[in-house]
């Protein structure tokens, strides 16, 4: 598991999308999760701070164009307080789960809400903390349920269907799960996030293996958060605590990993553009100064164009990876070459 | 003063030591100290173990806002967290002690990042060299920006820096001159950031655009380093910023000075500093203690404390309850007293505000002079916040140091009912082994009797044990360390 044959595969740095927006409006807050249309539209879960609130949905294009926010901060339907993730069904429905609100919300295909389920507990069909969501092979959505250590599986309109996992580092065993992702072939894969490893299930979910380590090494792991999944096989796993993505062929060969090499958006330019203060300041701006530490949060938090708390990771056409990062409020394209 | 407990005794002198160095102590805690004697917790405190807070990662990925640590909100409770949840509270307590002296504030600096930076460094250096500790805080990007030391330039000078580390960190008024705070300020040319103008247009313009903040990280711009000849404080040479710490660290003000600031938060309270140039130190024999002992060790900050903490002046009756508590000493020996924040809450932001609300926000002081302390921190509306806090705090029966608390005194009385004085004498006993005055023993005495019979064993009980603690912690003395 997780040896290294060669870097097959590749991946280039292509494109960065979005910047900062505390107060609303285009532009990312603490973004943790982001999905992609079946149309290529590309939306942006802005969780934003706890004082100032939600942030939104925020939905772009991979040519950077702005269309519009749904969704804010609050408890009434359609609301959040602290989204952790979105997924589409084959409908273009977009699901959405609250880690505090312990519920899964619905908004129709033109963005209106529709409805919401879920209650706080740890009974079948209860949460406690949903954190990440995506859908099988048969349209269900599974929900992996955070501190009760499980993945719980749900018809799309709330009812409950099964669940596996339990706390502990065996197999099969979770400790604060986070993300899910559903590979082409129905394989279920989850970020184990406490147990620095990446596990995989069957579609009905049965145990089939397990890789990474706690560390820095190639195939290890420090806290990962999401995974991706391309058509052949390829995985991409957003290396949260060592701020980084690594890929994997289908049978966890290492393959490649990136440490972010994010430049100024379309967006960002515009920004600079029209602020002559800072762009002046910025033409003597070295992206990656000297450094006195070793800590990869640290070391991103003084690099711009690292990752900076890389949360989550999407397929675009099979090509392009998007990978989105909390602290910098953006996503960064690569292109798997 | 009367007492409901037993004053005198060797674990009343650990509470007393407690007190000073940590928020308080939980019964588990003064248990364990007291196992261990008044000098192995000294020993212990030294030497501590791992910190083991909330773990970071946790704070992270349920408070996205602690990613960044852009907000103050954020950052503040981010401290607040490890403050509460450290089982090395003496490091939080000499990092709290470095932010009032080398007092930064996030309202000028922006970024929580770099405050944070910051009381780390104060953490890792806080009782060594006070010599490594003022290169670190020269070379601190928090301290480099807040007092403008980017500006300061071989051939234009800026003398914020040079003149704040002899007047506010180091030596006190009197002990130099301008020529000084001008020949200082030019060893410390070329001591700046990297990325400067980017970095302080960004921190000027306060906007998360385009890509939130970037951490600052210290650098050395040898061609704005004016390394001429200066004279400062008597002495004539080709100096850097290292060779005038060295200058600062050996003369006899600066023991003095470093020394009075110890006494003021660990020993009793102090005048206000701006008052220390007219007014002599109210224990001189203590301020002496300490400067021996500060060049007796290589400039030891450490060993000026446990020199004080040995010796009888900080053991003497006097100095029991003899200092107002800050703001962040009420809310998080309470908060570590109720046993919370043993996960990530929001919860937690609550108390970041409470501590603002009395007048003392983490991470951001009000002015280069930090917080005066003593008195200054008392008036009428902090002391309603200060009640309200505390009360609302330690009023919940499910929280686990509150049931610690009712389950001991259900331990020590196993028959069931227990008597008001008994009651009163383990609660006050319980929470540190707090002393009050006659007028307010009767007075708990009394709730006690309204309230009933108390069995610690029942709900009811318990519930009876949960109002007296309240009462307790709104007491004025709660209020004193």
């Amino acid at each position: 598991m997780a040896t290294e044959t060669g870097a097959r595969l590749g991946l280039e740095y292509r494109d960065t999308n979005g910047f900062g927006a505390a107060q609303g409006g285009r532009g990312y807050y603490l973004p943790v999760d982001l999905a992609v249309r079946s149309d290529g539209r590309i939306y942006v879960l802005s969780r934003g701070d706890a004082i100032q609130g939600g942030n939104g949905i925020k939905i772009t294009d991979i040519d950077h164009n702005w269309f519009e926010e749904i969704s804010s901060r609050g408890i009434a339907p359609g609301q959040f307080i602290s989204a952790t993730a979105i997924a589409f069904d084959a409908s273009d429905r977009l699901f959405m789960a609250d880690e505090a609100l312990h519920r899964i919300t619905i908004f129709d295909a033109d963005h209106n809400y529709e409805s919401h389920w879920g209650t706080e507990g740890s009974g079948e069909g209860e949460f406690d903390g949903p954190s990440g969501i995506a859908f099988d092979r048969d349209g269900n959505l599974l929900v992996v349920d955070d501190k009760n250590q499980r993945i719980q599986r749900y018809t799309p309109d709330g009812k409950y269907l099964n669940s596996f996992g339990s706390a502990g580092d065996g197999n099969g065993e979770f400790s604060f799960p986070w993300g899910v992702t559903v590979a082409p072939d129905g394989v279920i894969y989850i970020a184990d996030w406490r147990n620095d490893r990446i596990q995989r299930f069957t579609h009905e979910g049965k145990f089939i293996d397990a890789c990474g380590t706690t560390g820095h090494g190639q195939g290890q792991f420090n806290r990962p958060a999401n995974v991706a999944v391309d058509d052949d096989g390829n995985i991409f796993v957003a290396d949260w605590g060592n701020q980084r993505v690594q890929a994997f062929d289908k049978d966890w060969n290492f393959q490649t990993s990136i440490r972010g090499a994010g430049e100024l958006s379309k967006w960002a330019a515009e920004y600079i553009d029209a602020n002559a203060d800072e762009k002046e300041a910025r033409s003597t701006f070295d992206p990656y100064p000297e450094l006195d530490v070793n800590d990869p949060h640290e070391v991103s938090a003084r690099t711009e164009p690292y990752f900076w708390d890389p949360v989550s990771i999407a397929l675009y056409d099979d090509t392009r990876i998007l990978i989105l990062e909390t602290g910098r409020h953006r996503f960064q394209v690569y292109e798997k070459v | 003063m009367a007492t409901a407990t037993n004053i005198g005794t060797e674990l009343d002198l650990i509470a007393h030591l407690l007190r000073r160095t940590g928020f308080g102590s939980t019964p588990g805690e003064l248990e364990e100290a007291g196992e261990l004697g008044y000098e192995g917790t000294l020993d212990q405190l030294f030497n501590p173990g791992d910190a083991d807070p909330l773990p970071v990662d946790l704070i992270r990925r349920y408070h996205a806002d602690h990613n960044d640590l852009r907000i103050p909100p954020s950052s503040g409770s981010f401290w607040m967290y490890r403050l509460v949840t450290t089982k090395t509270p003496f490091e939080e307590k000499i990092a709290l002690f470095w932010h009032r002296v080398f007092a930064t504030g996030q309202t000028k600096v922006i970024q929580g990042k770099v405050m944070i930076s910051q009381i780390d460094m104060f953490r890792k250096y806080g009782l060594g060299s006070f010599r490594e500790l003022l290169i670190q805080l020269s070379k601190d990007p928090a301290m480099i920006l807040w007092l403008d030391n980017q500006d300061n330039h071989k051939d234009n000078i800026n003398e914020n820096y040079g003149r704040e580390i002899l007047e506010l960190f180091a030596m006190g008024v009197g002990n130099y001159t301008e020529d000084d705070v001008k020949e200082c300020a030019r060893a410390f040319t070329g001591w700046t950031i990297a990325n400067m103008p980017y970095m302080s247009t960004k921190m000027r313009n306060n906007t998360l655009r385009p890509y939130g903040y970037i951490a600052w990280q210290f650098e050395y711009d040898e061609s704005d380093h004016d390394d001429g000849e200066k004279t400062f404080l008597g002495e004539t040479g080709n100096f850097t910023g290292e060779d005038v710490i060295d200058i600062i660290c050996k003369n006899p003000a600066t023991p003095q000075f470093i020394a009075r600031h110890l006494y003021h938060h660990f020993v009793a309270d102090e005048l206000p500093v701006p008052q220390w140039p007219f007014e002599g130190p109210k224990d001189p024999e203590a301020i002496q203690l300490m400067v021996d002992a500060y060049f007796a060790n290589d400039y030891s900050i450490g060993a000026m404390l446990r020199a004080m903490f040995e010796s009888d002046i900080f053991k003497s009756e006097t100095k029991r309850f003899a200092r107002i508590k800050s703001p962040a000493e009420v809310v998080v020996g309470t908060l570590r007293l109720a046993g919370d924040f043993d996960w990530p809450t929001d919860d937690v932001y609550k108390a970041t505000a409470a501590c603002n609300y009395m007048g003392q926000q983490l991470l951001g002081p009000t002015s280069v002079e930090g917080w005066m302390g003593g008195d200054d921190w008392i008036s009428t509306g902090s002391m309603v916040q200060r009640i309200n806090f505390a009360s609302d705090t330690i009023g919940d029966p499910d929280k686990r140091g509150v049931k610690a608390i009712v389950s001991r005194i259900a331990d020590r009385h196993p028959s069931g009912n227990v008597e008001p004085e008994a009651l009163v004498e383990d609660c006050l006993g319980l929470v540190g082994r707090l002393r009050v005055e006659d007028g307010t023993l009767n007075g708990l005495l009394a709730f006690v009797r309204e309230q009933g019979d108390v069995d610690p064993s029942t709900e009811d009980g318990a519930g009876k044990i949960t109002s007296l603690l309240q009462l307790i912690v709104s007491t004025r003395e709660y209020q004193l360390a």
